[in-house]
């Protein structure tokens, strides 16, 4: 990476993330940019968003949070109820800090593409995934999203440049790198990025996506969530690696390591990458230390109103996650964060952030009212949506 | 005998296996080789023979199936358990060298390796990847590998037997709505062929084959028939690879009439070939498959549950014949 790519990132440099840099470099004379701008050296972009943008990223932390525990609630109260989910409540701050520094509006052929993972709500409703069309798609309707095909693990909404839940670990990383490819082909400066979860290591797909992003420098970001556990394993099972970031940058990729809590330093590493990708300087790699509050799956070991699953799991039988470490994540919430740090910034006073979530609050409410109300499918629409025209037959009827 | 259910009916097998030969190993993702049931103790796998030999590997289904081949060239007996949202993964090298690594190599290659192929439970709502069942037909196709599908807990047992003797390549398939069936199963080591049909019940007016998980429907449906006065013969395939034409085309030949059910899609599925054998060797029958249509599995429970051919599907495709 050479000294122009960076300082042509996008936008260029912020002036307070130019003088880091320079300082630096004036200091450690010889040393290559990438080496400057090491670990905690990151241009602080956060801090030069309109107040309105960062209101917002507090709003969209709120919704995925809420969004989540009335999931939860639902669930564990409901007997009605049918939808599930893989929770993401604990992570927000990953989602919508990478997504805040992405473009989400316009058409199609100009916006950035995110691919998700079977964890999607929260990257769905950061992208601009409408809340009422998600939850009515969560639970089986015929109005949902994607018409009751897709549920939680297939949600999709191109139009806002969500590619799309993905039910398995690994292909959806090299697919992403194919859509950074058609961008660098066809001229754009569009951005491709995925999701993935620490599991995520040990499957080939990480490895092919790197190698190639790389190879072709493609405009392609990896953000990998390491929330420590994939399904019932902890990640010491598939990456020898504490950081999983340094086999990124064993593939030659710049590589950062934020704190996936804070949705800022989130922000700030995203908007780093994202200028790097428009401005032709290939692939980033984001590793965010995170953590989920609640089971791989379902609610197991979560009560009705409470945040969190600290009980017991019957499928968690190789790591049986300690309640004592779910309780210590959660004393550096994702939503408090952000809220306190907003305030601590006179961004907005608490009253203000209060008004939101309340707001939030009766936002989701409403999406679930919503998604109830919608219709359930009609058994044989099962036959459609094979092929572009037509319908298969039906084969189980003689 | 104990009544036992078929997730320990098989790690029993696996345990007995691996008491007997030191040198045997399993690697597994996810799914850990532990199992319960009462008045029996816990199976695990992991503590019983340790880290070294008992593998908990990251999320990498390539590696899986291609590490227990490599062991089996070794000269190792192994086997690998690859869950359902993985089974797609390991089909290169099942497809390209377990299968063909014997007569490539004028038989001098040898394989006891068991693949563990976890089919999903076809569990409304899960939608696409999670709710197909579609890798009999994938797997059956390959020449040179043994593609079983066991469907109650006693053949599950036997044939885990039998596959790890097997010098062979085996792809035992594993329907995961099964995991919770129970019946008696003898506690001591046993073997159920690699190569035989189970004919379930006897009959003259109709022939209704059906394998895996879509045995306990075909078995529902048959008693329905039966109450209503149909003479129905119940094969249940056990061995897609090699199948057992024998048994099939002397039942045919008797009752005249074929109605063969797949769980997974219409086309290319096992009871295309069901049918094609027999329609082969039987003149003047009736032939007829029902399966799930040619569309990956909807998440919607309504569209899902219409799709399956259930009991009362199979009901009225036999009245239809007979």
């Amino acid at each position: 990476m050479s000294a122009e790519e960076h300082g042509e990132g996008g936008d260029g440099l912020t002036r307070r993330g130019f003088l880091q840099v320079s300082g630096l470099a004036g200091a450690i004379t010889g040393l290559s940019v990438s080496a400057a701008r090491a670990e905690g050296q990151i241009g602080y972009f956060a801090t030069d968003l309109p107040d309105d943008r960062l209101k917002a990223m507090l709003r969209t932390i709120l919704r995925i949070r809420w969004h989540e525990r009335t999931m939860a609630d639902r669930m564990l109260g409901d007997p009605q109820y049918r939808a599930y989910n893989h929770f993401y409540a604990g992570q927000e701050a990953v989602a919508t800090g990478v997504c805040a520094a992405l473009r989400n509006d316009g058409p199609f052929d100009r916006i950035d593409l995110v691919y998700s993972t079977h964890r999607p709500s929260g990257h769905a409703l950061a992208k601009g995934v409408d809340m009422k069309l998600m939850q009515a798609e969560m639970d089986f309707r015929a109005t949902g999203l994607n018409g009751g095909y897709a549920a939680e693990m297939h949600i999709a909404d191109p139009a806002v440049g969500f590619m799309g839940a993905d039910g398995m670990i690994g292909p959806g990383h090299v697919i992403a790198t194919g859509s950074a490819f058609a961008f660098r082909a066809r001229g754009s400066d569009q951005v491709a990025v995925v999701f993935g979860g620490d599991g995520t290591y040990a499957t080939p797909h990480f490895h092919s996506a790197l190698n190639n992003a790389r190879l072709l420098d493609l405009p392609f970001i990896y953000v990998l969530e390491n929330n420590l556990y994939h399904q019932y394993a902890h990640y010491s099972y598939s990456s020898p690696h504490t950081d999983i970031a340094d086999a990124a940058r064993a593939y030659g990729i710049p590589a950062r390591v934020v704190d996936g809590q804070d949705v800022f330093a989130v922000y700030n590493a995203a908007k780093e990458a994202v200028d790097r990708a428009r401005a032709g300087g290939g692939p980033s790699f984001i590793e965010a230390k995170t953590y989920r509050y609640y089971n791989h799956w379902g609610a197991p070991g979560a009560e009705v109103g409470k945040l969190g699953a600290f009980g017991y799991d019957p499928l968690a039988i190789t790591s049986f996650r300690p309640e004592r470490e779910v309780r210590a994540w959660m004393q550096r919430d994702p939503v408090d964060i952000a809220r306190r740090t907003l305030i601590d910034w006179g961004v907005l006073d608490a009253p203000a952030a209060d008004a939101i979530e309340a707001e939030v609050k009766a936002e989701v409410a409403e999406a679930f009212a919503w998604a109830a109300e919608q219709p359930l499918c009609m058994p044989e629409d099962g036959l459609k949506h094979v092929f572009a025209e037509g319908e298969v037959l039906p084969r189980q009827i003689a | 005998m104990t009544v036992k259910t078929w997730m320990y009916s098989v790690l029993e097998a696996v345990q007995a296996e691996m008491r007997a030969d030191p040198a045997m190993v399993w690697i597994f993702e996810l799914t850990p080789p532990v199992a319960s049931n009462a008045g029996m103790p816990v199976i695990n796998l992991e503590t019983e023979f340790g880290r070294r030999r008992v593998v908990n590997t990251g999320i990498d289904e390539n590696w899986m199936a291609s590490a227990v081949l490599g062991a089996g060239l070794a000269g190792s007996r192994a086997a690998t358990y690859i869950p359902y949202q993985g089974a797609g993964m390991p089909f290169q090298v099942i497809q390209n060298h377990a299968g063909k690594l014997r007569h490539m190599t004028g038989g001098k290659a040898s394989m006891p390796v068991v693949f563990v192929m976890e089919m999903t439970g076809q569990t409304p709502g899960f939608a696409g990847q999670h709710s197909d069942y579609e890798i009999d037909s994938t797997y059956m196709h390959i020449p040179g590998g043994r593609t079983v599908i066991p469907s109650t807990p006693y053949d599950a047992k036997g044939m885990m037997h039998s596959a790890l003797r097997s010098p062979d390549p085996v792809v035992y398939l594993y329907p995961a709505g099964l995991r919770m069936l129970s019946e008696e199963v003898p506690d001591e080591p046993f073997e159920v062929p690699l190569d035989k049909a189970a004919i379930r019940q006897e009959g003259t007016d109709l022939t209704l084959v059906g394998s895996g998980g879509g045995m306990p429907d075909v078995l529902e449906a048959a008693g329905l028939l039966t109450a209503e006065g149909m003479s129905v013969e119940v094969i249940d395939l056990r061995v897609l690879k090699q199948m057992d034409t024998e048994t099939l085309v002397t039942s045919v030949a008797k009752t005249r009439r074929l109605l063969a059910v797949d769980q997974t899609y219409y086309t290319l599925g096992p009871a295309a070939e069901v049918v094609a054998r027999c329609a082969e060797n039987v003149d003047g029958a009736r032939f007829r498959r029902i399966a799930f249509p040619d569309a990956p599995p909807p998440a919607s429970p309504e569209m899902f549950r219409w799709m399956r051919p259930d009991a009362a599907r199979i009901v009225a495709a036999a009245k239809a014949m007979v």
